[in-house]
C-alpha cells in the first residue's frame, strides 16, 4: 500500500478552482432563478388564479417527483428537438450543456422554493392582511413591504437547507460533460491515479462549505426562535 | 345606485351612516338589520355579549367584513365593491385592534410611516416628523427605533394607536382595544383614548370598559345577538339598564 501522497492537489489546484467556482456560480445562478420564479409560482397559487394555480401545481408535482438527472437529460435531448420543430425548419437546434444545466437548475429549484414559500405565506398572521387593509395599502403594498418579508425571514432557514442540498446536487452536471468541483477531481483522480487523495480532499471541501452553510441555518433559526420567545 | 360623494358643503352632521345591515357567515347571522349612526365628534361605545355582532359591525365600516345587505356610507361614500370607493373610505377610518396586529419586522417609527408614504404619498422625512410628533402623543417616542417584540402590549397597543393616527384619519374604530392587556397596562391605553376623545375625534369603541364609556362616550349602544337593543346617554344606560339583557349584561361585568 502506497502511502498517501496530497502533492497532485496542490499541483492541480487551479484545476479543482475553476471546478469549486462553476459549482458555487451553478448554485448562485439556481438559487436566484428557483427564488424569483419560485416566489411568482407561489404567489399564484397562493391567489388562486384560475387555470394557472392548477398548472403550476402539477409543474410543482411532476418536478418533485423526478430526479433532478433525468430532468437534466430531458432538458438536454428533447428541448433542441422541440425548438427545432418551433422554428420550422426540424433541424434540433442545440442549446449547449451550460445553458442547460443553469436553466435545468433554476426550473427544478424553482419547484422546491415555491412550495416553501406557499407554506409560508399561509403562515401569515391574518392581523396582518387585516391591518394592511385597514391602512388602505395596496395588494402589491401589501405583499412586498409587510408579507413577503415575513415570510423570506420566518423561512429562510429552510430555504438555506434547501440550498445547500442544491450545492451537492450541482455535481450532476457530470452527466452534460460539464466541470464541477466533483467533476473535476475525479478527472484529476484518473489521470493521476490518486483516488483516495482526490475523494477525500474534494469530501474535506465539500463538508467545509455545507457544514458552514448549515452553521448559518442553526444561527439564522436560533434568532428566529429567540425573536419569537420575546 | 345613489350619488355616491356628497359636496362637503352639504355635508350631513353624520360622518356613518349604517343603514339596514345584515351580515351572515354561513348559518350564523352575524348583522341582523342594524342602522347606526355617527356624527362627527361623536364617540360612541358599543357592547354586549360576545358573538353579538359588535365586532362585525364596526369592520364593516371599513370593508375589512363585506355586509350582505343594507347601506354603510362613510363621510359622504358608499361602500360598494368599488376598490377605489373602498379604499377612500379606510383612508378616513383608523382602526385599531384588539391583537394590536404591529408590523414585526417594521421598526415602532416604520410601522407608522408605511402607510402615509405608500398610500397618502408624503416624502419619506415629512411621514417620519408626523409619526415621532404622534409617538410623542401617546408618550412612546423613545421607542421609535426599537421593534415591537420588545415593547409591552400597552406600548404596542399605543403604537397601534399612533400608526392609526397617522393617516390623518377623521374616525377611530376600536375592537377590544384591551381585552388583550394584562391589568395594570389597561390604564396607559384608556388614558390615551381619553385624550383622544378630549381632543374631539369620532370614535366607535368595542370595549367592555365601563369607566372609560361613562368618562367620554355620548352614546352607549348595545347589541344582542346580532341586533341593537338599546341605545342611551352612559347614565342612563348604566343606572337605569332598560332590557333584561342589558341588565343581565351589566350584572355580569360589574361582578
Amino acid at each position: 500500500m502506497n502511502a498517501l501522497d496530497f502533492s497532485i492537489v496542490a499541483q492541480s489546484w487551479p484545476y479543482l478552482w475553476s471546478g469549486l467556482l462553476f459549482s458555487l456560480s451553478l448554485t448562485a445562478a439556481a438559487f436566484a432563478i428557483g427564488m424569483i420564479l419560485g416566489t411568482c409560482l407561489a404567489l399564484a397559487q397562493h391567489f388562486e388564479i384560475p387555470l394557472v394555480a392548477q398548472i403550476i401545481r402539477g409543474y410543482v408535482a411532476i418536478i418533485r417527483s423526478i430526479p433532478l438527472i433525468l430532468v437534466l437529460f430531458w432538458f438536454f435531448f428533447l428541448v433542441p428537438i422541440v425548438l427545432g420543430h418551433l422554428s420550422g425548419n426540424g433541424r434540433p437546434i442545440p442549446i449547449g450543456a451550460t445553458y442547460t444545466a443553469f436553466i435545468t437548475f433554476g426550473l427544478f429549484e424553482a419547484a422546491y422554493y415555491s412550495e416553501i414559500i406557499r407554506v409560508g405565506l399561509r403562515a401569515v398572521n391574518k392581523g396582518q392582511f387585516e391591518a394592511c387593509q385597514a391602512l388602505a395599502l395596496s395588494t402589491y403594498d401589501t405583499y412586498r413591504h409587510i408579507v413577503l418579508p415575513q415570510v423570506l425571514r420566518v423561512a429562510s432557514p429552510i430555504i438555506l437547507s434547501q440550498t445547500i442540498i442544491l450545492f451537492q446536487d450541482t455535481s450532476l452536471v457530470y452527466v452534460l460533460s460539464l466541470t464541477d468541483l466533483l467533476g473535476a477531481a475525479s478527472k484529476l483522480a484518473q489521470l493521476n491515479g490518486r483516488l483516495v487523495e482526490m475523494y477525500l480532499v474534494i469530501a474535506v471541501a465539500y463538508l467545509v462549505i455545507s457544514s458552514a452553510a448549515s452553521q448559518c441555518v442553526a444561527t439564522l433559526r436560533k434568532r428566529y426562535a429567540a425573536a419569537a420567545a420575546r | 345606485m345613489p350619488q355616491a360623494t356628497v359636496s362637503n358643503a352639504t355635508r350631513p352632521a353624520e360622518i356613518v351612516v349604517v343603514e339596514n345591515v345584515m351580515k351572515r357567515f354561513g348559518a350564523f347571522t352575524a348583522l341582523n338589520d342594524v342602522t347606526l349612526k355617527v356624527d362627527r365628534g361623536e364617540k360612541i361605545v358599543l357592547c354586549g355579549p360576545s358573538g353579538s355582532g359588535k365586532s362585525t359591525l364596526i369592520r364593516c365600516i371599513n370593508h375589512i367584513e363585506k355586509h350582505d345587505a343594507g347601506r354603510i356610507i362613510v363621510d359622504g361614500v358608499e361602500l360598494t365593491n368599488r376598490i377605489a370607493d373602498i379604499n377612500s373610505v379606510r383612508c378616513e377610518v383608523g382602526m385599531v385592534f384588539q391583537s394590536f396586529n404591529l408590523f414585526p419586522h417594521l421598526t415602532v417609527a416604520e410601522n407608522c410611516m408605511l402607510a402615509p408614504i405608500k398610500v397618502r404619498g408624503i416624502s419619506q422625512s415629512e411621514a417620519r416628523d408626523r409619526a415621532l410628533d404622534l409617538l410623542r402623543k401617546v408618550r412612546i417616542q423613545d421607542q421609535a427605533d426599537k421593534y415591537p417584540a420588545q415593547l409591552s402590549g400597552g406600548q404596542q397597543q399605543r403604537v397601534a394607536i399612533a400608526r392609526a393616527l397617522c393617516m390623518q384619519p377623521k374616525i377611530m374604530l376600536f375592537d377590544e382595544p384591551t381585552s388583550a392587556l394584562d391589568p395594570e397596562m389597561v390604564k396607559e391605553v384608556l388614558e390615551t383614548m381619553v385624550e383622544l376623545a378630549k381632543e374631539g375625534m369620532t370614535m366607535v369603541c368595542v370595549t367592555h370598559e365601563m369607566g372609560f364609556a361613562r368618562e367620554v362616550a355620548d352614546r352607549v349602544v348595545f347589541m344582542d345577538r346580532g341586533n341593537i337593543i338599546e341605545e342611551a346617554e352612559p347614565e342612563t344606560f348604566f343606572r337605569d339598564p332598560r332590557t333584561e339583557r342589558a341588565k343581565a349584561f351589566l350584572n355580569q361585568i360589574i361582578h
